[in-house]
């Protein structure tokens, strides 16, 4: 069986396994809820692990991925603004953080001399700091929305969406795709950057423009990601890594795959989260759990 | 016609001036080798000529057109740059490296041609490295990997080849290697700007040699009329002695 069948059948089987296993029988509700489950899973899971591979090639650092870049702490800073001022988890606070750490990140790098690539990681790694210390406070502050806040930090698949958010979540959806696509444009000039910045503008590539388009395009999905499903981590960091090692450095091949894989994992991780404990633990719990042993395995195969 | 024209060009670095009002024309076909001091601003005027640098002030002409109205892939048919060194982070091999010297002529998702993979074993058999074809990159000596390089600059197919210091981390085999193969290039057609540390082999093999001393063109001319003990311990403070190479009829600079 080539790979990428493999792939594609781990996310069937994971598809499979988000409909039919679950503590209640299926019935037509049961089956929209858990419907809805694996679009967000695929949606937040695929784009997780798609940026995080996108800017492990941009910067040419496999330790990047969105929450190093601040987009992702902002989105998570955003949300919980949005839960302790309006009450509910509103898809524009969580676009409008992630829009604004990742503006205010930009401005910061760019105002030194130097690789921009460089500076942006070291001024998303600062303003993620902030953001978090931010979210502490307002959980301080908060009351009975500190569940809601603590469920927003760790990810969850489970959200109910009255019909004004499924418009939104639909529209979301079909940007995401868009930028997606506009991100996989650009896999020759991520494999180009592999040989430095230097490399790449010989070749034709204008480094500082793709590095501000991607670095927005992938903030704003990061942005999508929280708003909807809340700060899933672990995806974006290790996905790519895998994807890598299956299909080797061309990101024509492992973007799509960080995709699939990224989808499957959270689908395969959500299901876990709701079936393993009478609690249904927080999606983000569970994909750290099972995703590090299995990349510590990995790793140690080498 | 000429290959690159230089029209008072200046460039600072965080208000630094590192380029100071610039100005020589590069005639098609020649060899040329810009030499000078550490900090002479011969590997930013490299840059420039390349665009990885953007102009500040002055102009740059490549065949004919202004670079700053040429865009970025134009430009990197026309100029081929090789780096000092290349740090090579995923796990390509040659044949994928070289390949993505097509990148100026490819639209996003447009696979490579038939074509552009002959172009590609080209480049390998020119730059003798077409037994590793297959090989990781990473699995190469320094040496192999500069000619991978210079091959992946090759499928660029440039009028123009600019090298940085491309013989300074290898042995003397290597370096006569690649300066052999530059030679041939140039012999094809292919003008080339080097920047070289070493005086002896940038007399040997350059035609021309423009001398940088602080951002200036101190000296430009034939290696007999620039290598000269005068000026040579003036720019580079210190004391040295020239000689003729006994089997060519060029200058060599031994230390005093």
């Amino acid at each position: 069986m080539s790979k990428t069948t493999l792939v594609v059948a781990l996310l069937a089987v994971a598809v499979a396994a988000a409909i039919f296993i679950g503590p209640a029988a299926l019935s037509a509700d049961v089956l929209q809820i858990r419907l809805n489950r694996v679009i967000l899973g695929i949606f937040a899971g695929g784009i997780l692990g798609f940026c995080g591979a996108i800017l492990q090639g941009l910067f040419n650092n496999p330790l990047v991925e969105p929450y190093t870049l601040g987009s992702a702490s902002g989105a998570a800073l955003g949300a919980a603004l949005g839960i302790v001022t309006i009450g509910f988890l509103n898809p524009l606070f969580a676009f409008a953080g992630s829009l604004g750490v990742g503006l205010l990140v930009f401005v910061i790098a760019r105002s030194h001399a130097g690789a921009l690539q460089d500076r942006l990681i070291l001024a998303g790694v600062i303003m993620s700091f902030l953001c978090s210390s931010l979210v502490m406070i307002i959980m301080v502050m908060s009351g009975r929305e500190l569940y809601e806040i603590l469920y927003l930090l760790m990810g969850y698949l489970g959200v109910i969406m009255n019909p004004g958010q499924r418009v939104i979540a639909i529209a979301i959806l079909v940007l995401s795709l868009a930028i997606v696509i506009y991100l996989y444009r650009h896999h020759r000039e991520l494999d180009i950057l592999s040989q430095g910045a230097e490399t790449a503008s010989g070749l034709g590539v204008d480094t500082h423009r793709l590095s501000r388009n991607l670095f927005f395009a992938t903030a704003l999905l990061t942005g999508f990601v929280v708003s909807l499903v809340g700060a899933i981590g672990f995806v974006g960091l290790v996905i790519p890594h895998i994807a890598k090692r299956l299909f080797g450095p061309k990101h024509l091949r492992n973007l799509p795959a960080s995709f699939i894989l990224g989808a499957a994992f959270l689908l395969l991780a959500d299901t876990l989260s709701r079936t393993i404990t009478v609690y249904e633990l927080p999606v983000g719990v569970v994909t750290s759990l099972i995703g590090v042993p299995f990349f510590i395995y990995l790793y140690s195969k080498r | 016609m000429n290959a690159i024209e230089v029209k008072n060009l200046n460039f600072s670095y965080d208000g630094k001036p590192v380029i100071r009002d610039i100005s020589f024309t590069l005639k098609e076909g020649e060899f040329a080798g810009v030499i000078g001091p550490n900090g002479a601003g011969k590997s930013t005027l490299l840059r420039l000529l390349s665009r990885i640098l953007d102009i500040q002030q002055g102009e740059i002409i490549v065949q004919g057109q202004k670079i700053r109205e040429l865009d970025r892939r134009s430009l990197a048919r026309a100029i081929g740059f090789v780096p000092q060194e290349t740090h090579f982070t995923l796990d390509f091999t040659v044949a994928d490296i070289v390949l993505m010297g097509r990148y100026p002529y490819l639209r996003p998702f447009q696979a490579e041609s038939v074509g552009d993979r002959e172009i590609m074993e080209q480049a390998l058999a020119e730059a003798e490295v077409a037994e590793f074809k297959n090989r990781p990159v990473n699995s190469l000596s320094s040496g192999e990997r500069q000619r991978v390089v210079i091959a992946r600059a090759l499928c660029q197919q440039p009028k123009i080849l600019l090298l940085d210091e491309p013989t300074s981390h290898l042995d003397l085999r290597h370096q006569t290697g690649i300066m052999n193969l530059l030679k041939k290039l140039n012999g094809q057609g292919i003008s080339i700007v080097i920047v070289n540390h070493d005086l002896n082999l940038a007399a040997l093999y350059c035609r021309r040699l423009i001398l940088l001393d602080r951002g200036t063109i101190r000296s430009d001319g034939t290696p007999t009329e620039l290598i000269d003990e005068k000026l040579l311990k003036e720019v580079y403070q210190s004391e040295v002695r020239v000689i003729r190479h006994p089997d060519h009829d060029l200058p060599q600079v031994l230390l005093k």
